[in-house]
């Protein structure tokens, strides 16, 4: 056997230093994940609302608060999704009132920061896919609308519910464009009583734990994870109960192009261009789209009798 | 050379930046937008810029170059060069083959540039103006709705179009 002499003795000192290295290691192969979590939200604003946290069982990769309210579609400002966020900082959404009406039992008018201490807010981590083929994840939050729709109690013959953005010349620079303005304002949209209803129908107050920028529909916008973004109406104004359909701003625009539905399907095509794959924000390599946004199981039984590739 | 600017800008925005947000989607705007100007620019020369005109070739070439760009981004990052579906798109969707279209002919021109095919192909050289109205009607179809700048665009490749067609038509010396 040989004998140790003293150099091969590691001295003290070094040897916890390699010790607190390994341990330095391993804890970084542990705590990576939630390193990554830390530095991408180094530029997120502090929270400022309480919430119930959703577990995210998809597993869903969240887009960065950057990406999120850096690239928005908010025509009422501009068709630029950069130019969104720089011409909506001066939106004043203090004392943003929502009026619900129409055929309800309790029609009411309502202070957005009241609706928001009515309703217990939850997170919800939703993917959130664009007509024009982009796609992101949103960890939103808000309360299902299905809360404020038992409260107000529609009565039978409301079959649909509609929404309008605000109209306002002063606070959106395209709505006083008159002829020269991209679509016709107010933007309004629809959606079926049962598709109202559903569990995973959102009214969406905030995002990334604090309430929404401006740039993304605040104070208070509607997310309808399973059809494309043009759904998921901005700012809104009023929510009204209706017997009959109504004709959305983009399917008054081009009725061809976007129905009512808008469901997110791979398998229709737009007229322009293919809807089978998409492009994740902040990615080069594009991504299979899924029937209905990957939410078949919560709403493919609402569309079973229907053809979806004429009701569009 | 000063043509090469915008993709200087667009890889210095990809890679260096890294603040374009929607990738595929900046380099199509880009060398999209880029290709279509230096297009109604090479033929404002004859008009406006008759100093420059011994640098057409390369001017159009440039156009073909930024046309090519913009292809290769359909062809490996939008369809992830599966040529089946990339074939099945162009002939099923007019925005997709009014641009290819436009693509074979700008190729067919850069092809017969060289000094000595010139001479013989110069007369086809006039496909130019069937490529300035399927690129028009391709980067309207492009967008969702017309916006008051794009309408801004329109109006000036429509200045360039009434003036290049006085031109034609009127004859010389007057």
């Amino acid at each position: 056997m040989q004998q140790l002499n003293h150099k091969d003795i590691t001295p003290e000192i070094l040897f916890n230093q390699r010790r607190s290295f390994l341990k330095l290691g391993a804890a970084s192969v542990v705590a990576s994940s939630t390193v990554i979590e830390l530095m991408a939200k180094e530029n997120i604003p502090p929270a400022n609302l309480t919430f119930k946290k959703d577990l995210n069982r998809d597993h869903l990769e969240l887009n960065t608060f950057k990406q999120i309210t850096s690239y928005n579609n908010f025509y009422e400002f501009t068709t630029s999704k950069k130019g969104v966020k720089s011409l909506a900082k001066d939106m004043n959404t203090e004392a943003w009132t929502i009026t619900i009406d129409g055929l309800v039992e309790k029609p009411l008018t309502l202070d957005v920061k009241e609706l928001m201490k009515k309703y217990a807010l939850e997170e919800r981590i939703y993917r959130f896919r664009c007509v024009e083929g982009w796609a992101m994840v949103v960890p939103w939050i808000g309360f299902e609308l299905q809360k404020l729709i038992k409260d107000v109690k529609p009565l039978k013959s409301a079959k649909y519910v509609q929404f309008w953005t605000k109209y306002d010349e002063e606070m959106f620079p395209d709505q006083r464009r008159g002829i020269f303005a991209t679509l016709t304002y107010p933007y309004t949209e629809g959606l079926r009583m049962d598709e109202a209803l559903n569990p995973l129908t959102l009214l969406a107050v905030g995002l990334y734990g604090k309430t929404l920028e401006n740039q993304n529909g605040a104070p208070i916008r509607l997310v309808v994870p399973w059809k494309y973004g043009f759904k998921s109406i901005k700012s809104i104004d009023r929510i009204s109960f209706i017997d009959k359909q109504p004709l959305n701003t983009w399917q008054k625009e081009n009725p061809k192009e976007f129905g009512f539905y808008a469901n997110v399907n791979p398998e229709v095509d737009h007229p322009r261009w293919s809807q089978k794959t998409e492009r994740v924000l902040g990615k080069f390599v594009k991504q299979r789209t899924l029937l209905f946004n990957g939410y078949e199981k919560e709403v493919g039984h609402m569309y079973r009798d229907m053809d979806l590739r004429k009701e569009i | 050379m000063l043509l090469l600017i915008p993709l200087i800008y667009l890889v210095l925005e990809l890679f260096i930046f890294q603040t374009a947000i929607d990738p595929i989607k900046y380099i199509y705007t880009v060398t999209g937008a880029t290709a279509i100007t230096i297009l109604f620019f090479t033929t404002t020369l004859s008009l406006w810029f008759k100093k420059l005109i011994k640098y057409r070739r390369m001017i159009g070439l440039f156009a073909f170059f930024y046309a090519f760009l913009h292809m290769c981004n359909f062809f490996i990052l939008d369809v992830n060069a599966d040529l089946l579906f990339a074939f099945k798109e162009t002939i099923d969707k007019p925005f997709i083959y009014l641009g290819m279209i436009s693509f074979l002919l700008l190729f067919f021109m850069a092809a017969t540039s060289t000094k000595k095919r010139f001479r013989k192909y110069r007369k086809y050289h006039k496909v130019l103006y069937i490529v300035l109205v399927l690129t028009t009607i391709h980067f309207v179809m492009a967008q969702k709705s017309l916006s008051v700048s794009q309408y801004g665009y329109l109006s000036i490749m429509f200045v360039i179009a009434f003036f290049k067609i006085k031109k034609i038509l009127l004859p010389k010396g007057t």
